[in-house]
């Protein structure tokens, strides 16, 4: 007699690596074959994987047509199956893998597409969190704001592309009108992501606001947070033909009031 | 032209308001009125209309979230209603570690949403750390039973409360099964000390795929143990001309099944009851409806026993 370990690990092989000969022998024929019984347990697990997937990436599937995407989640769980009781997070590595597909050819841009989707799902998912107290910031000294660390809104996700996917992701979701042809070649995206009053937002920012909130983010004091976004780089100029200049009292005040900073200590 | 502003994006996020009166009053004990399993598409239905449905149970995996529109919807419906929490992912009959992440979730879920029902599944779903997350039988052997046991009574340990465990379907037996399921089932609910939530429409699709007489199977259980009963609806396959029943929850409950749950009514009394659909999700009052019938049958069944 198989133990129970041997036999699910047959099983299992079975269900996720298409290799039915383990387990064949341990199932009682009666009627209809194991291998048939095995695979009605191995399509509910690679439906239930898909339909996961589906509902993370709506774009990429509009994007792709749902032959091209049931093909590609196939492939997609054959390499990376499910390893949590739970399927939310199946679709972690699904823009990875696009871009292992398409790293070099015309559909680069689908790998970007489905981060921008996997971190709208953070966003969606993640915890909620009030304004800012600005009574609590009032006490603060003027002198001691370099010091202060201010926190994002727990749903909050920096997102950077040379594609304009966010442009791309609002064509493709929430409308069933054919989409326009789109031009690549268009502003890239630089956004902050945030869920606040249960609505998804998307904050399109400067390069220096962008570097600001990202130094905000990795925990930095308010004062480096302002160095960074100050730093010059090439793309503030030829990014979109005009030099930006930096304010930092600006982009707190922005950021505040949007929500987005929650917090500081 | 750069848009620096902030954009709205219609999306799932947003939750739409709720009238201040939405709500049936005070919530109410999971009585013996059927209840129906709640699926995200109908949360705003159920928030803005506030239909008569007795209690609502949820998959508790899908309000695993740290936050957002599901996990808020869900804590405003549970203020009006009597809530049960039904897992599908533990894995307890896995031969892999008890996953205390996965456990440390259906913790906080449990705090949060304060369900007076907490369940999962007599299955695994799970080895080397790869998931199938579907509801895979175990073998009925002894090694079987002492281990889901163990982990039952670990899972129940940990969570402070007694949980129930329900009975899957299956589309194969395992040639190493020393017991008929019923046994198996009884033993680990004796053993463990859980609860049964026994699942008719699981009873029915199994014993028609192994050709055993389902009276059997509730007359081995033992009525103290079950303290909720599934009502769900199936599919049919066809393999070489030889008949298999799926168990897909996306039809009306079957007039088999009906006969099963008057035979239940019987053995069992009343004992809170659910009508499940999982997938081809129809209307609400299609459910409300169908558990409409399970009460107007549990009346009868209790009358003709008066």
């Amino acid at each position: 007699m198989p133990s129970l370990r041997e036999l699910q690990s047959g099983v299992m092989r079975a269900l996720l690596d298409g290799e039915p000969d383990g387990a064949v022998p341990l199932i009682a024929a009666r009627g209809i074959a194991p291998k048939h019984r095995l695979d009605v347990y191995a399509n509910n697990a690679r439906t239930g994987f898909i339909e996961s997937l589906i509902s993370s990436y709506p774009a990429i599937r509009r994007l792709v047509g749902e032959d091209y995407f049931r093909r590609c989640a196939r492939g997609f769980h054959a390499r990376h199956p499910s390893l949590s009781g739970d399927l939310q997070p199946a679709g972690t590595k699904f823009a990875q893998y696009l871009s292992e597909l398409h790293g070099d050819d015309e559909f680069r841009y689908l790998s970007e597409v489905a981060r921008l989707e996997w971190l709208i799902q953070e966003t969606l998912l993640a915890a909620d969190h009030g304004p800012l107290d600005l009574a609590k910031l009032g006490l603060v000294l003027p002198d001691d704001y370099d010091d202060l660390r201010f926190h994002l809104h727990p749903s909050a996700r920096l997102f950077a592309s040379q594609y304009p996917c966010v442009s791309i992701w609002e064509a493709n979701v929430g409308s069933d009108a054919e989409p326009e042809m789109m031009d690549l070649g268009a502003a890239p995206d630089r956004v902050l992501l945030v869920r606040t009053g249960g609505q998804l937002k998307c904050h399109r920012l400067s390069h220096g606001e962008f570097r600001f909130l990202r130094s905000v983010q990795a925990g930095e004091r308010f004062v480096a947070a302002v160095e960074s976004g100050a730093a010059r780089s090439e793309a503030d100029v030829a990014g979109d033909g005009e030099t930006r200049t930096f304010d930092a009292a600006a982009a707190l005040q922005r950021f505040v009031l949007a929500g987005v900073i929650v917090d500081f200590q | 032209m750069m848009d620096n502003g902030a954009r709205s994006i219609t999306c799932a996020a947003t939750v739409s308001p709720v009238p201040a009166n939405a709500g049936i009053g005070p919530r109410a004990d999971i009585g013996p009125r059927a209840g129906i399993g709640l699926r995200a598409q109908h949360h705003l239905e159920v928030l803005s209309d506030a239909p008569a449905v007795a209690w609502f149970e949820a998959h508790t995996e899908n309000y695993f979230a740290d936050g957002g529109a599901h996990v808020e919807a869900l804590g405003r419906i549970r203020a009006n209603y009597p809530l049960s929490l039904h897992g599908v992912g533990l894995s307890l009959g896995s031969t892999d570690p008890l996953d205390t992440r996965h456990l440390e979730r259906v913790r906080r879920a449990v705090n949060r949403f304060e369900p007076e029902l907490l369940s999962e599944h007599l299955s695994w779903s799970s080895v080397g750390g790869r998931f199938a997350n579907d509801l895979l039988p175990l073998p009925y052997t002894e090694e079987a039973l002492r281990h889901v046991s163990s982990r039952i009574a670990q899972a129940q340990d940990f969570l402070g409360r007694r949980i129930l465990i329900e009975n899957v379907s299956s589309y194969l037996q395992f040639e190493c099964s020393r017991m008929p399921e019923w046994e198996f089932v009884a033993a680990v609910a004796a053993e463990s000390g859980c609860g049964i939530l026994l699942d008719l429409n699981n009873i029915y699709v199994a014993a028609r795929n192994h050709e055993f007489d389902a009276q059997r199977y509730l007359d081995a259980i033992d009525p103290r143990a079950v303290q909720e009963i599934h009502l769900a609806g199936h599919s049919a396959v066809e393999f070489e001309g030889q008949e298999l029943l799926i168990d897909t929850h996306g039809t009306p409950v079957c007039d088999a099944v009906w006969n099963l749950y008057r035979a239940a009514q019987r053995r069992f009394g009343d004992v809170p009851t659910l009508i499940e659909w999982d997938t081809d999700i129809p209307a609400l009052e299609v459910l409300v409806a169908e558990a409409a019938k399970a009460d107007a049958l549990r009346a009868e069944a209790h009358a003709l026993a008066a």
